[in-house]
């Protein structure tokens, strides 16, 4: 369980990370949205124990995280630009990795080998930006760590090499309970494998949802009636309300079949329940929380 | 194995207990067949495993599967095929295809005729 309560930093005068407050299960996905400059990389390398806070706390199943060389021993973290020594080759990352985690996986390491089919004794410097990025991640999941700290890491990745590494982080979170955060400026890219999500913005964090609860959460209605006449909605959460023509357009926030009842006891003559995309979902969550701006995600 | 529609407003736990009810009603897949492990089902179609874990438990709940520890989840030998939800469904569809036929002017007597069609030709009057 890693947990952030009311963390905050500033370089020099800059407030970066103004109070932010979370918590990411064991075995959870969390993916930490907001557009460029939020904070998202700051944020990151507070929970990794590289930066400091200048106040609230950064715990690991009660720990603190900074400068914490037991923890590091356990977690992984993948900067937006990757870091590999000079010259090296991953065979030769891979024996300093084994010195470094004790949970080093051999065996993973060469499973690993032959399903990416990158040439362990080539330098890194000479492989091209989604290569290295896969040589990322095949150290990082061969050291098998209970946490992994990501930074918008499938930037660069074409659509099979993303799969193939989704995948795998996939079935160590289902296999070992691993703990994963994933920084994202791009919803889409993340909220197949994600089962929490967090819109981080200007310093704070707006929202924190599990995906699956605010997916049932909303409901969109398109219904027209006789003669334009429109029913008493107020019983009703609407959050949105659009007439096109003779058609009203509701966005509910509430149980689906209450909503149905509600409607069908007007005697629709058009009556049509349709699904939102987990963006639109959002957009109308954050408006609901005072934030009519539809670019933060 | 299935597709799921990511970008759906509709859960994907809610997805995949359907998908799975399908699989399991039309016999695709049998009595005491294993279900793919979780780790599995994550890994190839890109879903969190927490979200397999809830419809897994969803399907347990529903009498759909049972799940024996250490071993996996396997389909549950059903007691009896109840189809009441899926008649309600199919009422569902029908209900704005007759109303349609309604408005064109189709008449009572037709419909009754089509129900007899349908029905085999068996008339019960």
């Amino acid at each position: 369980m890693i947990e952030v309560r009311n963390a905050m930093k500033t370089f020099q005068s800059e407030t970066v990370i103004r109070d932010v407050s979370l918590s990411v299960r064991n075995g959870s996905i969390y993916g930490l949205l907001g557009s460029n400059g939020a904070g998202k990389t700051t944020l990151l390398r507070m929970m990794a124990g590289i930066l400091r806070t200048n106040s609230g706390e950064m715990k690991i199943d009660g720990e603190d995280i900074f400068e914490n060389n037991r923890l590091k021993e356990t977690m992984i973290f993948l900067q937006d630009d990757l870091y590999f020594f000079s010259q090296y080759t991953p065979k030769q990352m891979a024996r300093f990795y084994r010195e470094t985690y004790p949970s080093w996986d051999e065996e993973r390491y060469a499973g690993m080998k032959q399903s990416l089919g990158l040439d362990e004794n080539k330098k890194i410097n000479k492989f091209s930006k989604g290569m290295k990025r896969q040589v990322a991640f095949w150290l990082a999941l061969s050291a098998k760590p209970e946490v992994m700290i990501l930074d918008e890491p499938f930037d660069g990745l074409d659509a099979v090499v993303r799969k193939t590494i989704k995948s795998m982080i996939l079935e160590d979170v289902a296999e070992r309970s691993m703990t994963v955060i994933i920084s994202s400026h791009n919803l889409k890219e993340v909220e197949d494998i994600c089962d929490y999500i967090g819109i981080l913005h200007n310093g704070t964090i707006l929202l924190e949802r599990d995906i699956d609860d605010l997916k049932g959460e909303f409901h969109k209605v398109q219904a027209a009636f006789r003669k334009g006449k429109e029913p008493d909605m107020s019983p009703l959460d609407v959050v949105h309300r659009e007439k096109r023509g003779s058609v009203f357009i509701y966005i509910v926030r509430g149980e689906k079949d209450e909503i149905t009842s509600h409607v069908q006891a007007a005697h629709p003559v058009v009556f049509d329940q349709l699904s939102l995309t987990l963006e639109e979902i959002f957009i109308y969550e954050m408006r609901r929380v005072g934030y009519a701006k539809d670019d933060i995600i | 194995m299935f597709e799921l529609d990511m970008r759906s407003g509709e859960p994907i736990y809610e997805q995949l207990v359907y998908q799975f009810k399908r699989l399991i009603i039309e016999g695709v897949m049998e009595v005491d067949e294993k279900l793919p492990s979780v780790r599995d089902l994550a890994g190839q179609l890109t879903v969190n495993p927490n979200t397999i874990q809830k419809a897994y438990r969803e399907l347990e709940a529903e009498g759909y599967i049972y799940s024996v520890k250490g071993r996996g989840s396997f389909v549950q030998q059903r007691e009896e095929q109840s189809n009441t939800a899926k008649i309600e469904e199919m009422k569902k569809r029908m209900f704005p295809l007759l109303r349609e036929a309604f408005y064109l002017g189709m008449t009572r007597e037709e419909l009754e005729e089509i129900i007899r069609d349908a029905n085999g030709g068996m008339d019960d009057d």
